[in-house]
């Protein structure tokens, strides 16, 4: 009985306390502590800096004119325009580089099988034997 | 009146000849309407390939570029009557764009993994809507009375 008794008990007090939480709940809500320790919203830290290429970055537009700069892109061996994987430029800029580089060739400013042996010694803007994507050769 | 870039290759020749070569280059330019914006002298140097030209090899030759107004017709005009002078090596017009609006660098999208880029998304919405021929299996109750290839 006694047993019986404090289980009752128990229960009241149970269910009395979710109506006192529940009616404390909205009251509380309302009116917002100031707290100096509270999280506050800021941009993520972590995040990366977006990636851009060299001539976005430097804010460069390839010009015909400019064949030392293009000559950068050229094989030193064959003469050939590196791609997209090997320069790390972005679409728009590589279709430019590969433009100017064929107008500079057929205007004569740059040859076509070779690089100009004045420029072999300039710094390199990337590595063709590291590739970003992987190719056959 | 657009504005055109002449990139010219002129011969190897003295001073003066050259002075002379340039105006009348210029004057063509005048007497059809145009307007000479700006004279670049790229140098003489040697060429990267010898050329050519009116009868005469050339390996060496004077660089110049020419920033001029003209109207479109008479860039053909100009082009016919350039080729016909003997002093002019080669000669190249290009159209100047000058409103180059700079697009941002699609860098970072491009070096996303094959599934997250935009091109590799849609080619594979078509590859959806094409059959695929390693795997397609030819129906024999399609109507036909005989197998329409070779076995
Ligand atoms: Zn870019």
């Amino acid at each position: 009985m006694a047993l019986l008794k404090s289980f009752i008990l128990r229960n009241v007090f149970l269910t009395t306390h979710r109506a006192i939480v529940s009616t404390i709940r909205p009251s509380s809500n309302a009116p917002l502590v100031e707290d100096d320790d509270a999280p506050v919203d800021i941009e993520n830290p972590f995040k990366k800096e977006k990636v851009q290429c060299i001539l976005c970055k430097l804010n460069i537009v390839p010009d015909y004119k400019n064949y030392r700069l293009l000559s950068q892109f050229q094989s030193p061996y064959t003469g050939r325009i590196y791609g997209r994987h090997i320069t790390g430029l972005c679409k728009t800029k590589q279709t430019l580089v590969e433009a100017e580089i064929r107008k500079a060739q057929n205007c004569g400013y740059m040859p076509y099988y070779y690089k100009d042996k004045t420029f072999l010694k300039d710094p390199k803007l990337f590595d063709p034997e590291n590739p970003i994507r992987s190719h056959r050769f | 009146m657009p504005a055109y870039e002449l990139a010219l290759l002129l011969r190897a020749m003295p001073k003066g000849e050259l002075k002379k070569t340039l105006t009348r280059i210029s004057h063509a330019i005048f007497n059809r309407g145009g307007i000479i914006r700006n004279i670049e002298n790229l140098g003489f140097r040697a060429m990267p390939y010898k050329t050519s030209s009116h009868g005469l090899v050339h390996r060496e030759a004077n660089y110049y570029v020419f920033k001029i107004d003209t109207a479109t017709q008479s860039v053909a005009d100009l082009k016919e009557e350039y080729s016909r002078d003997v002093d002019i090596i080669r000669q190249r017009v290009f159209k100047m764009n000058e409103n180059m609006q700079s697009s941002p660098c699609t860098l970072a999208e491009e070096l996303l993994p094959p599934a997250y880029r935009e091109e590799v998304q849609k080619m594979v919405e078509v590859g959806k809507t094409q059959v695929n021929r390693f795997t397609y299996k030819f129906k024999y109750n399609s109507g036909l009375d005989y197998y329409p290839f070779q076995k």
